[in-house]
């Protein structure tokens, strides 16, 4: 009974991440609640033995030299059983949490698979996303809700930690190799994290924002983007070539 | 030779070759009168004694190859850089004490950062355990002195000058990458100035000194046991002391080539770790990690064997299942340091080795689970004098128990990604680590005092600080815990309101505080307890090994006379001999007695 209410209901106080904004958090959350009950059991189990094994006493045991029913092999048997356990459930729960979720609507840019890929570049300090359509962006990640989305993480100097709790968890942004993680995020709201990889002196405010928007908002969005991008290329485009011609005429 | 009853019969380990050295016929009224350390004279003659009238002590301790000096040097080395240590964390906490605190600025904050984590790991806990088991090690197998003293010499001076260069860039530029300088950003592209090299040098001096007192304790556990110190003989601190080298024999080399590819890097135009022409930056994590999660492990091996010798002669049995913890610190050494990718599941590596590592790192339940049930349940049955040295161990056990269960919570893949790197982390790490090498290391230090120093230690005044320690610890670091599940990251000079963050941190400043005084107490009590306390005769707790034999301290050459080892309690039999001898009973008829 009382396992069954742990299993169903991850989020309350234990949870990590109560406001967990994808799927695969939500299994973090309960995996945590798990191992956060079994680890206090431990840790004060533990400790209270510690405190009544050290306690002054003046009686003398005289037992001592018995036989324990704890042998150190059975110990270790036991423990392995445990730890086994605790091996498979963690297991499960990771290789879920981190499983590719399911997308649940679709929009422009996304490949067959119905997944949207976001190319995040880390640099020192700030994050730039790249858009299938060739826009891009900085500071604020803008995802559709309900629908995959694959983040390519590289980096364009050091290395930086992306770090979003409530959406993604934590993932390197290494030069030269690709990292890639998928969430789904399945309401619209905002998403915060501050980078977790020390990368100097900016890196206590080098932030990670997402927004998740309705799929028709990030369309908009995405095109806007890119022709704020061409409007802006072609602006300086026209500044350089008209200071190139008034070069020539001189 | 005539069977005694051994603590531990074990048929795999190898037996030392067995040679039956005759003991020098030794007079019984000499043997009394050398144990009680009264009369030098009437040791017989050896040749150390003597030769070095005239010289001070300091030229003394500075020339030496003798182990004990080499031992003391370390050690010296390492309460001071304990307290340097302590003074960083104190100031890195002052800082984080409330949000958006403006007294350091990035750099000054990262560049303490990297000197608290450089001291703490290489001029405090390595020293240390390596100082203590250098000092040790020979006295318990009855040994005169380690095989390659030399070498020892070096590795000493190694790691004190290596300790000056990094505290001597203070003048100049501090290193600033952090705890782990993980290229690129440790590369010269991102840190120019000499920082970073300064931590490659004295870190590479550190590493590399401390491998040649691992290979110069190897070669005298090798070679110089008494005779009839077997393996199955040789004391719980011994065994830690043999697995450590072992494990640090593996490791070092590993480190410090990733030292000399950084170098090259930063120096001579390599690309081992560069970002673009062909570098991986990952590799440096793995080479460190491999080093980092080695160490970890050291240090807990280090603490293991001190505490089961303190428990032992505490409660004054020998530890029941002492092959299952021997064999415990082995798997601890082989398990924990192939774990090393747990502290990469956040990079770009293949999913198969971090569920690997996960697989290990729960698996070292089982060893630690054997290892503390074995001691704890020790000190429980048996009747104990509670003391310095077992309040330590106790309190070792007690943070130690904590740092490891978070960190098998956060071996779990899908918590690790997102507790790592975060305060959580932290205070899990430094629950184990000051468990094991701040309180292991104190109940050590305590327990050994008496053969340290040739006083002993001022029990009041130590009771004491161990309480404000304990205190200071858990003030310090339990807060710590709420800030990482509020996803506070580390490494960050500040943080901001508004997060829930305020009160952890505030609550964690006040408790180093407390730690700080705590540590500063015991350190105090250390040295002050070699001046003002009353000499310790040879042996104050009636222990079972071997370097409770000599006078505290040891003579140059340790022993006036090698004992003979005849079972796993050489003390016991050797008091059974005297006590004989002074009742006037006839000595047995045996081919020689278990006596020095």
């Amino acid at each position: 009974m009382a396992l069954a209410v742990l299993f169903a209901e991850p989020a309350w106080a234990l949870s990590l991440n109560p406001d967990a904004g994808s799927p695969g958090i939500a299994k973090a959350n309960t995996l945590h609640t798990i191992v956060f009950l079994l680890a206090i059991i431990a840790i004060f189990g533990i400790n209270l033995a510690i405190a009544r094994a050290a306690k002054p006493r003046t009686l003398y045991v005289a037992n001592s030299g018995a036989k324990s029913k704890w042998s150190s092999g059975r110990v270790a048997g036991l423990l392995s059983v445990f730890a086994i356990a605790l091996f498979v459930v963690g297991t499960i729960y990771s290789s879920s949490s981190r499983s590719v979720p399911e997308s649940k609507a679709t929009v422009a840019g996304a490949d067959a698979d119905k997944v949207l890929n976001v190319k995040v570049t880390g640099q020192q300090w700030l994050w730039r996303f790249s858009y299938p359509n060739g826009a891009f962006g900085y500071h604020r990640l803008i995802v559709p809700a309900g629908v995959t989305v694959g983040l390519d993480l590289v980096s364009s100097d050091v290395i930086h930690g992306w770090n979003v709790p409530t959406l993604t968890g934590k993932a390197q942004a290494v030069p030269g190799k690709t990292n890639r993680i998928y969430f789904r995020a399945d309401e619209t709201g905002i998403h915060r994290g501050w980078a977790s990889v020390l990368s100097g002196q900016g890196y206590a405010d080098m932030e990670a924002v997402v927004e998740v928007v309705s799929p028709d908002d990030y369309e908009t969005y995405v095109k806007r983007l890119k022709t704020d991008i061409q409007f802006a290329q072609d602006d300086v485009e026209k500044t350089l070539a008209d200071e190139a011609r008034k070069a020539m005429g001189q | 030779m005539t069977e005694t009853p051994d603590g531990a019969e074990d048929g795999v380990e190898e037996v030392a070759e067995e040679v039956v050295v005759e003991p020098e016929q030794v007079e019984p009224e000499a043997v009394g009168e050398t144990l009680a350390g009264t009369e030098p004279g009437n040791r017989p003659e050896v040749a150390t004694d003597g030769s070095q009238d005239g010289r001070p002590r300091w030229v003394e301790l500075a020339t030496s190859a003798d182990h004990k000096d080499i031992g003391r040097l370390l050690i010296g080395t390492s309460v001071g850089a304990l307290f340097l240590a302590i003074v960083e964390l104190v100031i890195l906490r002052i800082q984080l004490a409330v949000p958006e605190n403006g007294l350091l600025e990035s750099v000054t904050f990262d560049r303490l950062l990297s000197m608290y984590g450089a001291t703490g790991i290489f001029f405090f806990a390595l020293p240390l355990a390596f100082g203590l088991f250098y000092f040790l090690i020979p006295l318990m197998i009855g040994s005169r002195g380690t095989a390659l003293p030399r070498l020892g010499q070096i590795g000493v001076w190694l790691v004190m000058l290596g300790g000056t260069l990094l505290y001597s860039t203070i003048l100049f530029t501090p290193p600033e990458a952090g705890i782990n300088p993980l290229p690129p950003f440790s590369e010269v592209a991102f840190t120019t100035n000499n920082g970073v090299d300064a931590w490659i040098v004295s870190t590479g001096m550190a590493t590399l000194g401390l491998l040649m007192l691992a290979i110069d304790l190897l070669v005298t556990l090798k070679h110089l046991r008494a005779p009839g110190m077997a393996w199955r003989r040789a004391p719980v601190f011994v065994w830690s002391g043999a697995i450590a080298s072992w494990l640090f024999l593996f490791i070092a080399p590993i480190f410090l080539a990733a030292l000399t590819m950084l170098l090259v890097d930063r120096r001579l135009g390599g690309s081992f770790f560069t970002g673009g022409a062909g570098g991986a930056p990952l590799l440096w994590q793995h080479l460190s990690y491999i080093f980092l999660a080695g160490t970890y492990m050291l240090v807990a091996i280090f603490a293991i064997g001190a505490i089961t010798e303190i428990v032992q002669t505490f409660t004054r049995r020998p530890l029941r299942g002492r092959n299952a913890v021997v064999r415990s610190m082995i798997a601890i050494a082989i398990l924990g340091t192939l774990a090393w990718t747990q502290n990469m599941y956040t990079a770009p590596i293949p999913s198969f080795w971090k569920y690997l590592s996960m697989f290990l790192a729960i698996a070292l339940i089982v060893p630690f689970g054997v290892i503390f049930q074995s001691l704890i349940s020790a000190v429980a049955k048996n009747d104990f004098n509670m003391s310095a040295p077992l309040r330590y161990a106790m309190g070792a056990l007690s943070f130690a128990s904590v740092g490891l269960i978070v960190e098998v919570s956060q071996s779990m893949l899908a918590i690790g990604t997102q507790l790592q790197q975060t305060y959580d982390a932290w205070a899990a790490t430094h629950f184990a680590l000051f468990g094991f090498a701040v309180f292991g290391g104190l109940a050590a230090l305590s327990y050994w005092y008496p053969k340290l120093t040739g006083t002993y230690l001022n029990e009041e005044r130590a009771a004491k600080s161990f309480w404000l320690t304990y205190a200071g610890g858990l003030i310090a670091l339990v807060p710590l815990f709420g800030a990482g599940v509020e996803g506070q990251v580390t490494d960050a000079f500040r943080f901001f309101g508004g997060e829930g963050l305020g009160f952890f941190n505030l609550v964690s400043s006040i408790g180093t505080l407390v730690l700080f005084l705590g540590l500063v107490l015991t350190i105090g009590n250390l040295i002050r307890s070699r001046v003002e306390e009353k000499p310790a005769p040879p042996d104050p707790w009636r222990g079972e090994t071997l370097e409770w034999l000599t006078t505290s301290p040891p003579p140059p050459h340790n022993f006036d006379v090698l004992p003979d080892v005849r079972s796993a309690n050489p003390m016991s039999d050797i008091r059974e001999v005297l006590a004989k001898m002074d009742s006037g009973e006839a000595r047995e008829t045996r081919e020689s007695e278990p006596v020095a």
